[in-house]
């Protein structure tokens, strides 16, 4: 599904490269639950940028779906977000000026869904996560769990192929991150959608399938998570 | 997706309640402004268009040329004129005579009603006039009503007010200044007061006593004369002709080279070098003038719009990123800002248009002018006022939607975005010096307009102004053998100093020139300016002799006064030389008796004219009386009372003299007001603008000012560190405003004969008044900013 080749990242300053990924080299197959890891600016969020299209690589090529997407243009990419990818981020980044409603609707409003398929997706994604009380509410109102709650069921709503999450616990108590948590592992196993997710807690790798460690920019370790 | 925008737009206003307010109250007043000055440009615009043919209609109007490169225009025509016109040219269709007067009507006591007696302008028209313009009989016809000599025509309004009803006043008759009795042949539907020809009362041009003169050396700016083209004929077409025409008839040897020309109807209203019967003209400069003023309050409103928005973009990159992370094209984010936009836009013209409807009717004293707020009337207004709404959202709308649309998600979502990002601090700082330049530029118009009135108000003319009432007294036969004993019963009362009987005060809108000769039977090469005085004009009006005395009582022209202009012009250096000189004007010769000092004898727009006085009883009919000022009103009702017991069929008709002058400066004291009131306004938005800046900066540094403060900065230091920038920016904008300021000023006063000296203090104010609002703003912000409690800040987001 992502074939990276060979991707570098660095920015120049007067004439000195400095490197944020160097040489990065993988595959990651449909279905596939991948955890990167790595210490603080080894360049995780980057490549999760890279592969979130967010970011371009200075070097390497980048296929999506067997097609290259390294230099993509606006229409194409936001093709790819509308229906493949969905972000989860560890700040959530709900609008806060939407109910918890809304901000699941809004995707499918981008993706000009029919008004009634919209109501019986949300009604849905609500029902599965068990916020249907807190519809009306706006994210302020939430705690940081439910937020987080929310901000899966939006990534959700557009039924994407694959979802990237940016440290999705990190901002949340240990309790609240393993349900999240188990929701990824669900996600994963019964609707076979691909996950990557950076993360810092060994624990939280250990519901994925396979970890990638990173440091200093380069893909130091690829390991299979035996359950 | 529209409705969920709208939804997500108003909760996002309703959040920054205080933003959205100083936004939408700056933009409503600007747009309210903006509105005022529209419905009064379109009111000045429409005057004379509602004519049918108005394209072919024109005014023949006359000027002259003087050997000493003076010239002079007038309205009107000389008399014989028309009817020759109607026989030379065929390229005209029609030719109509107009002849303005004026007097006493009186009528009747019937049928309960008592008597009515009413001073009222009257127009002597020929039936072609209404072949001209055509009006809406209500009764009677052009052909029918206007032909017979003692024919008279009312308007619809003047006609309910003298009989009650229309439809009574046919038939029926009204006596003109005790002599002549009209009968009252037709009636027609009201005239717009957008129109030159103030149409009340119209009698018959047969019945003008004077209709058959032969004189075209006289030109009075009552008489003018009006033509309609033959379909198909240019105007240029009728230059030769014309050309022909004055060398046929302007035979008289005269000093100055008199000729016609064609003014086109919808220039009358605008052209302020002919009048017109409505005693009214704007031109377009003032007009220009005024829809700048227009211009730049738009545009300052638009750039707090734009100012504040940006500003506010910071806070919002979030969205804009999540956004586009879900799939949304920058060209939706666009419409979802523009929206936004519009919302403020939307409701502040709301806003605008109740401010308008409460502004209204000090504008219309302001002008004097009937202006309405009809959306349904004037349909212009409402397609006005949606094209304010599509400009300022789209002005002060796009550039932000943009900037904010433009952010990299990957920033955004990491809360990156700065101000750098946020469209260029440079921009915003560029748009403040803008709008301070502007502010600083009205500013200085205002203190210069502001004082040159004040010097107008101040400066002597060189007679006295104060106290002085003016009564027009009737002139036939009959009141002329009353003038006498009314002087002494006026004289007799206690609050009455003097009484002088002439035909003008020493400064009125009232002139008449004349050639004349001086010591020799040569025709001099300028005109005199011809005061009709008495034996104590000069004590009444505290005109001050530089040599000889002053005029000898007598009841025709016998000897003269002159002014010192009058020798200048004459290189007569010495005024006592003047002395016992022989001066002959309008057929008369006499002796100068006396030289008066220069004074004013038009409005300060222009300069001294030479001058004769001498007597002249007939024509003397305007009554000036020094009043003792602390006993003015008791005085008043008694001169009202003995007038009315005098000239019992008269109407008693007084104004003071410096309200006479006053109305010259009409204009200017619009001009005046109207900048008070726009600067005020634009110092308003700017301040609040500026408010709304310093709010957002200082959120944004909230961090920035904690951090300093736990490195130990004091609140002072805090604040004088905000303000710096913006000192600058104020600073470089007055910079700006200065040499453009003194260009406006300059030709603004160049238009004034007698005008103060341009100094350095309007400007240094202008930089003041900037400046200290810069600081009382930016500071009053700041410190609250500075004394913020420092641990909120510095917690992680």
């Amino acid at each position: 599904m992502i074939q990276l080749n060979n991707i570098e990242k660095y920015y120049a300053n007067k004439g000195v490269k400095s490197y944020i990924l160097r040489h990065v080299t993988t595959t990651i197959k449909q279905g596939e639950f991948v955890s990167i890891m790595g210490p603080s600016g080894a360049g995780k969020s980057t490549l999760l940028n890279i592969i979130g299209m967010l970011e371009e690589p200075t070097y390497g090529t980048y296929e999506f779906l067997g097609e290259d997407v390294t230099t993509l243009n606006e229409r194409k990419r936001i093709e790819l977000y509308r229906n493949h990818i969905g972000f989860v981020f560890q700040a959530y980044h709900l609008i806060d000026e939407m109910t918890v409603y809304e901000n699941i609707e809004a995707p499918l409003l981008y993706k000009k869904i029919g008004s009634s398929e919209r109501a019986s997706r949300i009604a849905d994604l609500l029902d599965r996560f068990n916020i249907v009380a807190k519809k009306d509410l706006f994210p302020n109102q939430l705690s940081g769990g439910q937020q987080q709650l929310v901000g899966i069921a939006r990534a959700l709503a557009a039924q994407p192929s694959i979802i990237l999450a940016d440290e999705p616990t990190g901002n949340l108590q240990s309790a609240q991150a393993d349900e999240i948590m188990n929701l990824f592992k669900k996600l994963n196993q019964e609707d076979g959608i691909t996950i990557i997710q950076v993360t810092h807690s060994e624990k939280n790798a250990t519901y994925g399938n396979r970890i990638l460690h990173i440091a200093d920019g380069v893909v130091k370790d690829d390991v299979k998570v035996i359950v | 997706m529209f409705k969920l925008n709208l939804k997500i737009a108003w909760r996002n206003l309703w959040k920054n309640k205080g933003y959205t307010f100083i936004n939408i109250l700056g933009l409503s007043i600007s747009l309210a402004s903006c509105i005022l000055i529209f419905i009064f440009v379109r009111y000045e615009l429409s005057f004379d268009k509602n004519f049918e043919n108005s394209e072919r209609i024109y005014r023949v109007v006359s000027q002259w040329k003087y050997a000493d490169g003076n010239e002079f225009y007038s309205q009107g025509v000389p008399r014989p004129l028309a009817p020759a016109m109607r026989n030379d040219f065929a390229q005209l269709e029609k030719v109509a005579a107009v002849q303005q007067g004026g007097g006493t009507l009186k009528i009747k006591a019937q049928n309960g009603r008592a008597e009515i007696k009413d001073f009222e302008m009257t127009f002597y028209l020929e039936p072609s006039f209404f072949e001209i313009f055509k009006y809406q009989w209500l009764s009677g016809n052009p052909n029918q009503s206007l032909t017979e000599p003692n024919a008279m025509v009312l308007t619809e309004k003047t006609a309910n007010k003298y009989f009650g009803d229309w439809h009574k006043a046919l038939g029926s008759t009204i006596n003109l200044d005790n002599e002549t009795n009209f009968k009252v042949t037709g009636v027609i539907k009201d005239t717009e007061p957008n129109t030159s020809f103030p149409l009340k009362v119209i009698l018959s041009y047969a019945s003008y006593l004077d209709k058959n003169s032969k004189s075209w050396g006289s030109v009075s700016s009552n008489s003018e004369c009006y033509v309609l083209l033959q379909k198909g004929i240019n105007i240029k077409d009728l230059d030769k002709p014309l050309a022909q025409f004055i060398k046929k008839y302007y035979v008289e040897e005269a000093p100055g080279k008199e000729s016609n020309s064609f003014q086109s109807l919808g220039d009358i209203h605008f052209n302020d070098k002919y009048g017109n019967f409505n005693q009214a003209t704007t031109s377009y400069k003032q007009l220009i003038g005024i829809s700048i003023i227009g211009l730049f309050l738009l545009l300052t409103a638009c750039i707090n719009f734009i100012n504040l928005a940006t500003a506010q973009a910071i806070s919002r990159s979030k969205e804009v990123g999540v956004r586009k992370v879900m799939g949304s094209r920058r060209k939706q984010l666009i419409w979802q800002f523009l929206s936004e936009t519009t919302l403020i836009t939307f409701i502040a013209l709301l806003l605008a248009c109740v401010f308008t409807e409460l502004a209204l009717p000090a504008m219309e004293s302001l002008f004097g002018a009937e202006v309405t707020f009809g959306l349904f009337t004037h349909p212009i207004i409402f397609v006005f006022l949606l094209a304010m709404l599509v400009l300022v959202s789209f002005l002060a709308g796009l550039y932000p939607a943009m900037i904010m649309s433009g952010f990299s998600p990957a920033l955004a979502i990491k809360n990156r975005v700065s101000s750098a990002n946020a469209g260029g601090v440079g921009l915003r700082k560029t748009l403040v010096v803008i709008q301070f330049s502007i502010t600083a530029i009205l500013i200085v118009s205002t203190l210069v307009i502001i004082k040159q009135m004040s010097f107008i108000r101040d400066k002597s003319l060189g007679f006295d102004t104060k106290a002085v009432a003016i009564i027009e007294l009737p002139s036939d036969s009959l009141s002329l053998l009353k003038y006498n004993s009314f002087k002494s019963q006026l004289l007799a009362k206690k609050g009455v100093k003097n009484v002088s009987f002439n035909g003008s005060a020493p400064s009125s809108s009232n002139n008449n020139e004349t050639s004349f000769t001086y010591n020799s039977s040569k025709t001099a090469d300028f005109q005199v300016n011809t005061k009709i005085a008495d034996e104590t004009y000069l004590e009444t009006f505290g005109l001050s002799l530089v040599a000889g005395r002053s005029l000898s009582k007598s009841d025709t022209i016998k000897e003269f006064v002159v002014n010192e202009t009058f020798l200048k012009k004459l290189n007569v250096k010495n005024p006592n030389e003047a002395i016992g000189k022989i001066v002959k004007l309008w057929g008369k010769s006499g002796p100068i008796v006396g030289v008066v000092k220069d004074f004013n004898n038009y409005s300060l727009h222009e300069s001294i004219s030479p001058i004769a006085l001498f007597s002249f009883k007939d024509r003397a009919s305007t009554l000036a009386i020094k009043l003792e000022s602390k006993e003015l009103l008791s005085t008043m009702t008694d001169i009202e009372k003995t007038f009315n017991n005098t000239f019992t069929n008269n109407v008693y008709d007084v104004s003071f003299l410096d309200d006479q002058i006053a109305n010259y400066y009409h204009t200017e004291q619009i001009m005046g007001t109207l900048f008070k009131v726009f600067a005020g306004v634009v110092i308003f938005i700017s301040f609040i603008g500026l408010f709304g800046l310093i709010s957002f900066i200082a959120t944004q540094r909230t961090r920035e000012i904690a951090i300093r403060k736990v490195l130990g900065a004091s609140n002072l230091e805090l604040i004088r560190m905000l303000n710096s920038s913006f000192i600058w920016m104020v600073l470089i904008a007055n910079m700006i405003a200065w040499p453009i300021g003194y260009i406006l000023v300059k030709q603004w006063l160049s238009g004034f004969q007698y005008r103060i000296e341009l100094n350095v203090w309007p400007f240094v104010i202008a930089m003041v008044i900037s400046v200290l609002i810069t600081l009382i703003t930016v500071s009053i912000r700041s410190y609250k900013a500075a004394v913020a409690n420092t641990i909120d800040a510095l917690k992680y987001e």
